[in-house]
């Protein structure tokens, strides 16, 4: 092999060779911690809400006076909604998941304080579960026994017997979901604490706030309550083809019915997600621009040193060729070359990518950088290196060997 | 001799046009990336106020029930009704005022316009003039209108111009819920405190949205208009209090952001004292039953402690100055290229006397010009980005806008990258030597 002559070549003009090595290095560095970062963003964005999102759509009316028969006016609309060719169920609800607007609360499991889990809480008079197409996992589905009324100008609490708690909250509270059911649990603590008994377990359902911290994202229940507040807010299933249509159908059905009240809300689950998630998508479209925008700039700088090089050993290029070198040696010395000076910046690279993300895990709370991202960071940059220097080698590799003979 | 290198390194620009158009791309990419989330940062941690924001203070107090479910030590971040009111009715303070986010129904007396929610909020009459809000017609209510609860409204440009058209707006009515208010007075569209510090914890983020109208606080109560934005609960209500809007007012429930103004920065410990004072009283009356942890933040302590600047906006930053750093290392091996090139002609200069010195000038001068160019080019992709990036979300929209300051920090981070980038170059290419230059021609 030719590694010999490579660094004693490499020796004489060590400049070019460092300040590739250091931008391979840099590019190493930034590319796998800004990946990782993209990941968690799009993990953030892709997971599931636990609701049919093919399927449903939220209506909401906001009361542009006072409306006194708030039961009537529920009961009216969920009857006209339910008359839309197309609907599979309706549910009036207290918020939406990953709306961006909703209730919290705290969930102990004993009552006492200093233990609560922040909750996002749900409830409907009529199947909440139907009407997301959430997965009950155990337990079943509240009975019509089970819902209570509550009206926000007579009533100072809002509050219910039994609870469906989301799977994530029910292994947190029990371990398991099938332990859940039966059990007793409480919310608030100290002496407010009221308390609930567990009758279901739904597979997943996000909280409306739906945070980034999955944790936080994914403690949620649902109580059997039928809440009369000014605002009328539904959740409507539809079969995914007619969605579209039944949503149209629906706001004429509602405006229809009072003019006494103004639509903010007609979303479908789809839309609901991507409003929700907006921040997260330019946030990992600007760190993917960034990693594209490094690959091009590196790639560009070794382009420019390996040209830089090859016309200036054209002579040597011509006397070796002249000797007897082929072509394809031409080419793998300068490949051969190209790949020690990105090995060594890998190297550097791999140390500068570690101390960069304990720089953003103690600045940011960053979680640490796992060993994949390293070894696809190294490959890539590799590969980059490689596709970069191919260009400059074949064009060494044309040099006539009479060059050797030309100039003095 | 400076015009003279000034017209050489213009020059050269031409000489080698794709390793030059290299370098000043890498250049614009590089300044255009981490100026742009710079940009982004700075708005995000800006003063909103900075002629007062020392002088600004809002108060936290510790009413949250001793059963150690309060396991923050940071008290709630708004305040009671009551202990609003007994605040607005104390002596101390400058200024004073409420802050609550409100959506009313607007019904407007054109007929081409439907009834539609506005986003407002409702403040007393000091509002104004603690914020230095800028009118451009009419002015403030007047304190009478707040103790007595008078139906006034104060709009927005923007929404004046929707709700009456080029008609003069101050001393017409416009129907709110269920009353009719007059208009005394037209907010400049101008007004655009980036952060909304005012009504920073409650309702829409703080880079988004402005208040399209300003009621009294006492009309809005008196109407029991509903916060619109968190209604935060320590303590569940007793068993004999009243529901509905009456319960609210006498609960232990956070939802009133409150501000006062002092006379100078130097008031605050007097101010902590008052409060604390208030505390005691109020804790003879069984209330507070936590020992005293009241908080005074000024503007800024208040946008630092709510941890206004987002970690992805940092992490960002960091990630498009590491980007500029790498886009500096190719400056440099490109100059490098760039330079080498010439060493015949630095040679020829070298054999007829010219000194060491005055090749660094040149070059160093050739390696500005590039960097002016880059600079220049990276100005105008910087603006192509934060047009990009506005587009993307209201926040941005607001966030996302070039000033002088920035637009001459730009400027200044291009031409030290370049010379900075330049300074190997050009002292490799001061090395040169000049016989064996000459020699090898």
């Amino acid at each position: 092999m030719e590694i010999q002559p490579i660094l004693l070549t490499l020796r004489r003009s060590k400049t070019g060779a460092i300040l590739v090595a250091a931008q391979v290095a840099l590019t190493l560095a930034i590319i796998c911690n800004a990946l990782f970062v993209v990941k968690a963003r799009i993990a953030t964005i892709d997971r599931p809400s636990g609701v049919a999102e093919d399927e449903v759509f939220q209506i909401q009316y906001a009361a542009a006076g006072v409306i006194e028969d708030r039961k009537g006016m529920q009961q009216a609309d969920l009857a006209a909604l339910r008359a839309i060719p197309g609907v599979e169920a309706v549910a009036a609800v207290n918020s939406f998941p990953v709306s961006s607007s909703g209730w919290g609360m705290g969930v102990t499991l004993d009552g006492k304080p200093g233990s609560e889990i922040p909750t996002g809480v749900y409830f409907s008079g009529e199947s909440f579960v139907n009407a997301m197409g959430l997965k009950l996992i155990a337990g079943r589905d509240f009975q019509a026994g089970d819902v209570r009324e509550v009206d926000d100008r007579t009533d100072a609490r809002v509050q219910a017997d039994v609870v469906i708690l989301s799977g994530r909250l029910a292994r947190k509270l029990f371990g398991d979901e099938q332990k859940a059911i039966g059990k007793t649990v409480y919310q608030g603590s100290g002496k407010e604490a009221q308390q609930m008994r567990v009758i279901g377990v739904v597979d997943t359902l996000l909280s409306s706030s739906a945070p980034a911290i999955d944790d936080y994202a994914q403690s949620t229940f649902i109580w059997p309550i039928r809440y009369l507040g000014a605002t009328a807010h539904y959740a409507v299933r539809a079969e995914p083809s007619q969605r579209a249509r039944v949503m149209k159908d629906a706001e004429k059905a509602l405006s229809a019915l009072r003019p006494d009240r103004v639509l903010i809300n007609l979303h479908d689950m789809g839309e609901i997600k991507y409003r929700r998630y907006r921040h997260e998508r330019a946030g990992a479209n600007m760190l993917i621009a960034v990693t594209i925008g490094l690959l091009l700039v590196t790639a560009s700088g070794i382009v420019g040193v390996a040209s830089l090089w090859v016309s200036q050993r054209r002579k040597q290029i011509g006397v070796r060729r002249a000797l007897g070198a082929r072509r394809r040696d031409i080419v793998r010395y300068f490949v051969t070359e190209n790949l020690l000076i990105t090995t060594a910046g890998v190297a550097a690279g791999i140390a500068l990518a570690i101390g960069l993300n304990l720089f953003l895990v103690s600045k940011l709370e960053l979680a640490k950088l796992p060993i994949p991202y390293l070894v696809g960071g190294m490959v890539a940059v590799w590969a980059l290196g490689l596709a970069s220097v191919i260009g400059p080698a074949w064009r060494a590799a044309s040099v006539p060997p009479a060059i050797a003979t030309r100039t003095a | 001799m400076l015009a003279y290198y000034l017209a050489l390194g213009l020059r050269h620009l031409r000489q080698s046009p794709i390793l030059t158009g290299l370098i000043v791309v890498t250049l614009a990419v590089g300044v255009a990336a981490s100026m742009s989330t710079l940009t982004v940062l700075r708005a995000m941690s800006g003063d909103p106020i900075p002629e007062k924001s020392d002088r600004l203070f809002t108060p936290n107090l510790d009413n949250r029930p001793d059963d150690g479910s309060s396991r923050d030590p940071r008290p709630p971040e708004m305040l009671t009704y009551r202990d609003a009111v007994a605040l607005k009715n104390a002596k101390p303070g400058l200024r004073k005022s409420s802050v609550m986010r409100i959506s009313p129904v607007i019904a407007p007396s054109r007929t081409d316009v439907k009834p539609f929610f506005g986003d407002g909020i409702s403040v007393h009459a000091d509002f104004f003039k603690m914020m230095d809000v800028p009118f451009v017609q009419g002015g403030p209510w007047s304190e009478a209108d707040d103790a007595r609860g008078n139906h006034v409204v104060v709009l927005r440009e923007s929404m004046a111009e929707k709700l009456f058209g080029d008609a003069e707006p101050v001393g017409k009515t416009l129907h709110l819920d269920t009353y009719d208010a007059t208009v005394t007075g037209v907010v400049s569209d101008a007004w655009e405190p980036v952060p909304r510090f005012y009504r920073l914890v409650s309702g829409p983020p703080p880079f988004r949205g402005v208040e399209d109208l300003f009621i009294p606080w006492s009309t809005a109560i008196a109407n029991e208009m509903q916060p619109q934005g968190n209604v935060n609960c320590f303590t569940d209500p007793a068993p004999d209090a009243p529901p509905g809007y009456e319960g609210l007012k006498q609960s232990e429930c956070i939802w009133v952001q409150f501000w006062v103004e002092l006379a100078s920065a130097s008031d605050a410990p007097a101010y902590r004292d008052f409060l604390d004072g208030y505390v005691a009283e109020q804790r003879k009356l069984g209330r507070f039953p936590l020992p005293t942890n009241n908080k005074l933040f000024d503007v800024q302590g208040w946008l630092d402690v709510n941890k206004i600047v987002s970690k992805d906006t940092r992490l960002q930053t960091y990630l498009a100055f590491g980007f500029l750093l790498v886009c500096l290392v190719n400056c440099i091996g490109l100059l490098l290229a760039k330079f080498t090139a010439r060493s015949g002609e630095i040679g020829v200069r070298r054999a007829l006397g010219a000194p060491r010195r005055a090749i660094f000038k040149q070059y160093l001068v050739e390696s500005g010009v590039v960097g002016l160019v880059g600079g220049a080019a990276g100005l105008g992709l910087t603006f192509a980005s934060l047009w990009f990036l506005r587009k993307q979300s209201d926040e941005f929209a607001v966030l996302a806008k070039m000033d002088w300051m920035m637009l001459a920090i730009t400027l200044v981070v291009a031409v030290v990258a370049s010379l900075l980038a330049g300074i190997l170059p050009t002292w490799r290419a001061c090395q040169v030597q000049p016989a064996l230059q000459l020699k090898s021609q």
